[in-house]
């Protein structure tokens, strides 16, 4: 059973939008794709730089550093210069929280 | 019969051309041809990430080893194209072998521009456009050891911050009155300047190398206004230039490179080319430019792949690159060689902002310190081209997404 950890209120991230969050000492981005939660390492596999300080797009999160793409929902490189995926993790959302899997 | 494609130039515009008529469905001969005894690497490591010992070749290179064999596409790496024969459609290789080609990519790429100075043959001056160039630097790496980088263009000015980085003890010498002043002017150039200086880097400019002095070795290098600055090796980054050589008597068009269309198309049939070598008919700029950076070696060739299967698609990328100098983040996309206005959003002195180069109310290209979103969302308007007003770039408070006319980033 993993373990749901509340991150922030459901409605203070908004549509398209991007935060970072300590979870248990690793920083975790999510993101809100019309109304979904997909929460990701937030650090970018290329030269470590935070993905929640790029851009997304749909389901994809730009680096703003270097521009590597991931999938948000699988954590899958779109295009380098990363070359490895990003972990991501589970969420949920329980009484007005935004949870995260740590 | 089969098919046999040709790729001369194993970067990273050749591999992903190579690649990419794999993925394509392409079932003939694809034979990729490079001079460096090793597959395709990314380079934009060398002056950074490798050179500091930070991280392994491995993760430079474009695709596994295996890959190639893997996907039948042929190899012979360490192996120069010394000829090619545009009449009777063959290229001739260095290791005697000649492969015939009906379709031919030219991606060879540039070499480093040599500038007769007295004492370049001594040892201990480095250029660096290969690993092998970079390991070379990379053993006089220590602590305390005293460099001197000649030309502070980006290459200049990358290694100048990673030795620095290292511990190394850095003099640079350049012609210019700042950093990058060629392609980022007096005002972004001045910038740059500071954070070299931050870290203890001792910038020399508006001067030249005199010589290179020291028996058999430089222990020196004087300058044509008399600085006399005593150093362990030198690190010379004067820029490129394309290596066109080998088309001699092919009849394609060369001017600044190999002249290719909007489809990576020279001027002769079944011959093209991609990557730093093509000076390419860019749709957008509606002129023909020549980008020596890692997204256009990247995409190009890619694209001049799927061209040589007959897709005919045009290659319109807004060209664009990064450069991390120290802790900064230093972006550029577009491209100018002239503008008549610059306008700033955020702040130079505290190294954050971008700059939009104009000309004639157009956005050319714009560069970004330490503001890497606000330079990702300005590649739309470039792609636009329309006029925005100075004071809508300029507002930190206006997003410049909505500036834009409904093109997307990518």
């Amino acid at each position: 059973m993993a373990d749901f950890v509340a991150v922030s209120g459901v409605d203070d991230l908004g549509e398209g939008e991007m935060l970072a969050f300590d979870v248990h000492g690793t920083e975790i981005a999510v993101a809100n794709v019309e109304g979904e939660f997909y929460a990701f390492d937030d650090t970018c596999t290329h030269l470590g730089c935070s993905l929640a300080e790029g851009d997304l797009e749909e389901t994809t999160v730009i680096c703003a550093c270097h521009g590597s793409e991931f999938d948000v929902r699988s954590g899958e490189v779109l295009q380098g210069p990363a070359r490895e995926p990003v972990a991501t993790y589970e969420t949920r959302v329980e009484g007005g929280n935004l949870e995260v899997a740590g | 019969m089969t098919q046999t494609f040709v790729i001369v130039g194993a970067g990273l515009a050749g591999g992903g051309a190579a690649t990419t008529l794999r993925e394509e469905g392409f079932d003939g001969r694809v034979v990729l041809i490079g001079a460096e005894p090793r597959p395709p690497y990314e380079r934009p490591p060398l002056s950074k990430e490798y050179l500091r010992g930070e991280s392994p070749f491995e993760q430079a290179l474009f695709r596994p080893p295996d890959f190639y064999g893997e996907n039948d596409i042929e190899t012979r790496f360490g192996v120069r194209l010394t000829r090619v024969d545009a009449t009777e459609k063959v290229v001739d290789l260095d290791d005697e072998e000649s492969v015939p080609y009906d379709a031919l990519l030219v991606a060879t790429g540039a070499r480093n521009r040599r500038i007769p100075i007295p004492g370049l043959d001594l040892e201990g001056i480095y250029d660096l456009r290969t690993v092998a160039d970079c390991d070379r630097i990379r053993a006089e790496i220590s602590p305390g050891h005293k460099a001197v980088v000649v030309g502070m263009g980006f290459i200049g000015s990358e290694v100048a911050a990673s030795l620095r980085q290292s511990g190394v003890e850095v003099t640079v010498v350049d012609r210019n009155t700042v950093p990058l002043r060629r392609v980022l002017g007096e005002e972004v150039g001045r910038v740059v300047e500071e954070i070299h200086r931050d870290h203890g880097t001792e910038l020399i400019f508006e001067d030249r190398v005199a010589a290179f002095e020291g028996t058999g070795r430089v222990g020196r290098v004087t300058t044509q206004r008399g600085h006399r600055i005593e150093c362990d090796f030198v690190v010379v980054g004067l820029g490129v230039e394309p290596v066109t050589d080998t088309l001699a008597g092919t009849g394609v068009e060369i001017d600044n490179g190999v002249l290719v269309d909007e489809h990576c198309r020279t001027s002769v049939e079944g011959i093209y080319a991609a990557g730093d070598i093509a000076n390419h008919y860019h749709p957008v700029f509606r002129r023909h430019i020549r980008v020596e950076h890692w997204q256009n070696a990247l995409k190009q060739g890619p694209a001049a792949g799927r061209n040589m299967l007959g897709k005919n698609e045009p290659y319109e990328e807004i060209p664009w690159f990064w450069s991390d100098q120290y802790e900064h983040n230093i972006q550029y996309a577009g491209y100018h060689t002239e503008w008549d206005e610059l306008v700033v959003r955020g702040s130079t002195e505290e190294q954050n902002f971008v700059a939009f180069y104009r000309k004639n109310g157009l956005i050319l290209a714009t560069v970004a310190v330490n503001r890497r979103r606000d330079l990702r969302r300005s590649i739309p308007l470039i792609r636009d081209q329309v006029e925005i007003p100075a004071s809508q770039l300029s507002d930190p408070d206006i997003d410049l997404r909505t500036l834009a006319g409904g093109a997307s980033s990518r």
